[in-house]
């Protein structure tokens, strides 16, 4: 048992953390889950004052052995802590009761993260995506929480009637309501998504493990200043910006980041979000590689989790950034050992602004393949305005002007057979 | 590129008269998210009356890759395998052994996952086995 020294400060948000690990499990990386669950919290605003660990098997009432909760109980009085914030996945009886014996709020990790996302949620869609999930959460648990808190009541709580059913069936039906709700802005994105790609734009997201560095890359991609903090999930909304590479015109996302154990009712519920990143042309995947290789390795396998059957065949590039903090055979040895996690690995230095160029021309050996083609176009007012059109399209590499105009030309197969049927169309 | 074994188990419920599970496995040489080549691919089927062990599961994930002329990494997903801590079944195989990881070890298990459900439910028919 750990206090800190802040735990007489009479901070807000007083928070004791809690984790259960598994007999013989990995000490080291039990420390970083551990440290995740630190980081959220800081990211939640709480200030922990206590910590308390216990290695077992899950007990079914108390998640932890009695004792340890009875010493829990003990250090939340000490401490004078308003809330335990539990690492494991709690289930309703287990919440109801270490809330008993421990006298204040108790929340797992998923309950954090929504906490988290709900502070974050600025738009009117992302609240609503904060709204599902936690109703999603709160779906298998309604029955058992009216059922607990009817425990001691007598008849009159919340009128007559079956209280269990009706407080599934209202949250049901406010799932139902915000999924149809969410359904129409996923047809706009749809939409959104088929008008850029008619409009010559490639798609490229950024993903990757929460806090790897993803809005500093954007930043530093299409100069941009979103804001960026050493803090989980500080990314919420997606955010997206034109790139020009080359002459090619594309869209870049930034979006939310991923985290271990994350539940499928989240991921679901932020699907209109992460299909930001399933959806596009091409994936560029941030990893950083200031950490540990075990740390890397599992933060990377979590995204491939994510990622792998939503994608298709889409390309994923590895962005292994802050190498600025290693120097060269640091690198190669990382490499060694999550090279079969990385495909397609490019290094740099988002903060520092290395490694830029040869993630750009990376980007353009994925992006969807252009054609070539060479067109003669008549010298006239209805010839110039294609010329017009083609600048706008793809990428012009010659033009000669005489008694036709030639032109050297690269776009999508689209544009170049649009082009051939006007010029077609002129000369007839 | 690496040289990998995905192996997947089908039947690992309870049927009339105990578990018919059929392991599949496969030859491959995978790129970090891509499957680059299929070698060869071995299924084996194996009746047993009680409810398998981890024992169980290993020794015919082993007797199904051994049919392979084939030196990889075993992959298994978590579940075939109890979700069971790496170095408990990791310590059991007389070779390589790890979990799935990246997109291309889960594309195979995917992969295998499909030639050892179809192949049990070819031999249930053929065999007319009551499931």
């Amino acid at each position: 048992m750990k206090i800190s020294a802040e735990q007489k400060s009479g901070n807000e948000n007083r928070v004791i953390l809690v984790k259960r690990t598994i007999p013989n499990s990995d000490p080291e990386r039990e420390e970083s889950l551990f440290q995740e669950l630190r980081e959220l919290a800081k990211a939640a605003g709480y200030h922990p004052l206590g910590e308390l660990t216990q290695t077992r098997f899950p007990d079914s009432r108390y998640q932890l052995g009695r004792g340890k909760i009875e010493e829990l109980a003990e250090l939340v009085r000490s401490t004078g802590a308003e809330k335990v914030i539990f690492y494991n996945k709690l289930s309703t009886t287990q919440l109801f009761n270490i809330s008993e014996i421990c006298g204040c709020q108790i929340i797992d990790k998923f309950q954090l993260i929504l906490e988290i996302f709900a502070k974050r949620a600025t738009t009117h869609r992302s609240k609503l995506q904060v709204e599902l999930a936690r109703l999603r959460y709160e779906v298998p648990r309604a029955r058992a929480i009216v059922s607990l808190l009817k425990k001691e009541e007598r008849a009159g709580f919340m009128g007559l009637g079956d209280y269990e059913d009706s407080y599934e069936l209202d949250l049901k039906k406010r799932i139902a309501r915000i999924e149809s709700e969410l359904e129409s802005a996923e047809k706009d994105d749809e939409s959104l998504r088929v008008f850029r790609h008619r409009k010559g734009f490639s798609l490229i997201s950024l993903a990757g493990y929460t806090n790897a560095g993803k809005s500093t890359l954007f930043n530093a991609i299409v100069n941009e200043s979103v804001e960026v903090k050493d803090m989980l999930f500080t990314t919420l909304v997606p955010m997206t910006r034109a790139l020009d590479l080359g002459g090619r015109k594309a869209l870049l996302t930034d979006t939310v980041g991923f985290i271990e154990d994350l539940p499928h009712w989240l991921v679901d519920a932020f699907k209109s979000t992460l299909d930001e990143i399933f959806l596009s042309d091409l994936i560029l995947l941030v990893v950083d590689v200031s950490e540990r290789p075990d740390l890397i390795l599992q933060k990377l396998s979590t995204s491939h989790d994510t990622l792998w059957d939503r994608i298709q065949g889409v390309p994923v590039i590895t962005v292994l950034n802050k190498t600025d903090i290693l120097d060269e055979s640091e690198l190669e040895t990382i490499m060694e050992q999550i090279g079969y996690m990385a495909p397609n690995p490019v290094f740099v230095s988002a903060k520092e602004g290395e490694g830029m160029t040869a993630l750009k021309a990376e980007i353009i050996r994925h992006l969807p393949a252009w054609s070539f083609c060479s067109l003669s176009l008549p010298n006239s007012e209805k010839g110039m305005s294609i010329l017009s059109w083609l600048y706008e399209e793809g990428i012009v590499h010659r033009v000669e002007y005489g008694k036709r105009i030639m032109v050297d030309y690269e776009a999508r197969k689209e544009i170049i057979s649009k082009a051939q049927a006007l010029m077609n169309a002129e000369e007839n | 590129m690496w040289d990998i074994i995905p192996v997947d188990i089908s039947g690992r419920h309870r049927i009339k008269g105990g578990y018919y599970m059929v392991c599949a496995a496969a030859a491959l040489t995978v790129s970090a998210d891509h499957i680059e080549k299929v070698k060869q691919i071995k299924i084996l089927p194996l009746w047993l009356k009680r409810s398998p062990s981890l024992l169980d599961i290993v020794q015919l994930v082993e007797d199904t890759a051994d049919q392979l002329s084939f030196e990889g990494t075993i992959v298994a997903e978590k579940g075939d395998m109890y979700n069971k801590p790496l170095w408990m079944p990791e310590s059991m195989f007389s070779r390589a052994f790890k979990y799935q990881e990246s997109i291309a070890e889960r594309r195979a298990i995917e992969l295998v996952h499909h030639i050892s459900l179809s192949a049990r439910n070819l031999l249930i028919n053929e065999l007319q086995i009551e499931a």
